[in-house]
């Protein structure tokens, strides 16, 4: 099978939510010797941006794109042991992310999570209602590039601040980007803080990570 | 009616199952399930439906997606359920109308019919979004109190500073607020000579259960509406249920909260509408509300006013009207901001909406009650004058209205401007809008006259 027939299947096993499917791509993809980060790069990850773009539109609506992701994972599975280690890495950075103390809203922040994640980057999703100390150990612990707040109420905005302060006061502040979003927040709020990233949106948001990662490599 | 010891007991010994599992193996499959099985079509064309059938069908649905799915209780990760049985017990013996209020301000809160010639409740002000300090929380309660004759109850706003310092939840600051805000709220009320007008929306500054049971003692009423919010999309959590058994043991009306999320695990608006209900029964059985506050609000744009969201509203609206004796009211969030005539539209096409489709109303949320500050006393004047001027407005002649109003603004939603402060749009001596918002508000009130609202003065 051409390797170009094998890069449609797997960008069609996520955008007809396909699990099996894309397994089968995944395989077939190996089996026949062909590059795996080229399979991620022409087949799952434009499927991935085409599923972003239905929802957007609300053409499809979360439970796909959560399916749709479930398709990504399940063929990266079969892909990653193949990807040798003197290759370029497809990973674009590692993020730790979760809704900060007292808040425990959640959807917004598992959306931006699951595109970050079929955008390219290694997600560690901790959660709601985390503190300060559980972001920067979890930060610390899987080597973070970027740590991603989410807060929903006004009275949880605060605590996004919280978490710039203690990294200036333990000297890890540039050791990180720090990204904010969530519905009370703002590019102001962001400035005001000294957060890196707003995400005003979840599709920004995986944008300008991409965007701030990419400079972040080249200096 | 099922106890509150009898949910609690269920919330510790229902079926274990997790938190994702229940949203995407239980809730969304149930839900797609109901929606062919009673034939629930979106109708882009009508975004204020006339079908009396399909609210019927959406109602039906709304009961068996409830006692199929029940409510999930993330602290205990187990599912509250309820029989059909108890399901129809509950609407059977729901409260028909609370009243709310003190004195010569309290006011039975009657459920209304689509097309109803009942006057709807008007619960306006802020709808919690959050104004910077305590001076201008103070100044624009007391401006709700003198510019709102239509006004049957208040929403308040959250309150972000306290002496000058972001409140942050679970804090002692949270605490202060809360009891700033209610005694504020109470003595503004006072001062514009409404001192018996219930707030409704409990403590907007309250994101616990601590602060809200605190700040209650420092001056809201068991006459006032107690807001408790479920977790989209039907979860509940310990701190909530923490708050009804207060009010219960008070005595308080409970102003049982919902936000089905249109995009969301509810998929699109057939789904949305459906939840909406379920959330209805949820509010009289679980919550053990006087009432229901819902507003099923879009994904991406956070706002209530797009065509999608209008029809998943007037939809569930008709249903549970046509279906249920319970008050219920729909919450509006619009996009634009003060003193713009996106802001006018939007709030008038909501309103309309839910108005003629047999609710009562909350304004509301002004910049999708995102912007600190955004947010004046004309906008829920105008909620409350639009909502008088279609009462006993048919279906068809709301969704004319509706149609010619989303045209003027549906595209801008992703952009709408963010208008005007509350300082920028209000002179603070004479405690009166600037010249230029009553002009703006004149121009819009005079076209929407000329589409058929029939304005009370």
């Amino acid at each position: 099978m051409k390797k170009e027939e094998i890069f449609k299947n797997l960008f069609d096993a996520v955008v007809e939510i396909n699990v099996q499917k894309g397994k089968d791509a995944a395989t077939q993809l190996i089996k026949e010797n062909y590059n795996p980060l080229e399979g991620i790069e022409n087949g799952l990850s434009k499927g991935m941006k085409a599923i972003g773009e239905k929802f957007n539109k609300l053409e499809i609506y979360l439970p796909e794109l959560m399916m749709a992701a479930k398709v990504f994972n399940s063929a990266m599975t079969i892909l990653k042991p193949h990807i040798s280690s003197d290759s370029k890495s497809t990973k674009k950075g590692t993020v730790v992310i979760g809704t900060v103390k007292g808040d425990i809203h959640q959807i917004g922040k598992d959306l931006v999570a699951m595109l970050l994640e079929t955008g390219g980057f290694e997600v560690h999703n901790i959660g709601e209602d985390v503190s300060t100390s559980t972001f920067i150990e979890e930060a610390g612990r899987v080597d973070a590039d970027i740590i991603a707040l989410s807060s929903l109420l006004t009275t949880t905005m605060a605590s996004q601040k919280d978490l710039i302060d203690i990294l200036k006061e333990i000297g890890q502040r540039e050791k990180y980007l720090v990204m904010i979003g969530g519905a009370p927040t703002s590019q102001k709020w962001a400035d005001q803080i000294g957060a890196d990233i707003y995400g005003k949106n979840a599709e920004r948001a995986v944008s300008l990570a991409l965007e701030f990662m990419s400079k972040k490599q080249k200096s | 009616m099922v106890n509150l010891i009898e949910i609690i007991d269920r919330s510790l010994e229902g079926p274990f199952t997790s938190e994702n599992d229940f949203g995407l193996n239980i809730f969304v499959p149930k839900l797609r399930e109901v929606i062919k099985k009673y034939e629930i079509k979106f109708d882009p064309e009508n975004p204020l439906s006339c079908d009396d059938d399909l609210a019927d069908r959406v109602f039906q649905a709304g009961i068996e997606l409830f006692a199929d799915v029940g409510i999930y209780c993330v602290d205990t990760e187990r599912i509250i359920k309820f029989t059909e049985e108890e399901i129809l017990e509950s609407l059977a013996e729901a409260p028909s109308c609370p009243v709310f209020g003190e004195g010569s301000d309290a006011k039975a809160l009657v459920a209304r019919k689509p097309e109803s010639d009942i006057a709807p409740w008007c619960f306006i002000g802020a709808g919690g979004a959050a104004v910077s300090n305590e001076t201008l929380f103070e100044s624009i309660l007391e401006a709700y109190a003198l510019f709102l004759p239509l006004a049957d109850s208040i929403t308040t706003p959250t309150i972000k500073h306290i002496e000058g310092r972001l409140v942050r939840t679970k804090s002692p600051l949270e605490i202060i607020a809360c009891m700033r805000s209610s005694t504020l709220a109470r003595e503004a009320l006072r001062k514009g000579g409404r001192a018996g007008l219930p707030i409704m929306n409990s403590i907007a500054s309250a994101g616990s259960d601590t602060a809200k049971i605190a700040g209650s003692q420092f001056g809201l009423r068991p006459s006032d509406g107690w807001l408790i919010g479920t977790m989209a999309e039907m979860k509940i959590n310990f701190e909530r249920l923490n708050e009804i058994a207060y009010v219960r043991n008070l005595g308080g009306h409970i102003v049982a909260e919902s936000a089905p999320i249109l995009g969301g695990y509810c998929g699109g608006p057939e789904g949305t509408a459906v939840a909406n209900v379920a959330y209805h029964i949820n509010s009289i059985l679980l919550m053990k509300g006087s009432c229901q506050l819902t507003f099923p609000i879009h994904i991406n744009h956070g706002c209530t006013s797009s065509s999608d969201v209008l029809w998943a509203s007037s939809t569930s609206a008709q249903a549970i009207s046509r279906n249920s004796h319970f008050p219920f009211f729909i919450l509006n969030y619009v996009a634009a901001g003060p003193m713009t005539e996106m802001c006018l539209y939007e709030i008038a096409a909501s309103v309309i909406n839910a108005v003629v489709s047999g609710a009562s109303i909350e304004f509301g949320g002004v910049t999708k009650a995102v912007e600190v500050d955004h947010f004046t006393p004309m906008e829920p004047r105008w909620a409350s004058e639009i909502a008088h001027g279609v009462i006993g407005m048919t279906r068809s002649q709301g969704n004319e209205i509706v149609k010619k109003l989303l045209t003027k603004y549906e595209d801008n939603i992703p952009n709408a401007p963010k208008g005007k402060t509350y300082e920028q749009c209000w002179d603070m001596k004479t405690k009166q809008p600037i010249p230029e918002y009553k002009q703006l508000y004149q121009k819009i009130k005079t076209e929407l006259a000329e589409l058929g609202v029939r304005f009370k003065f």
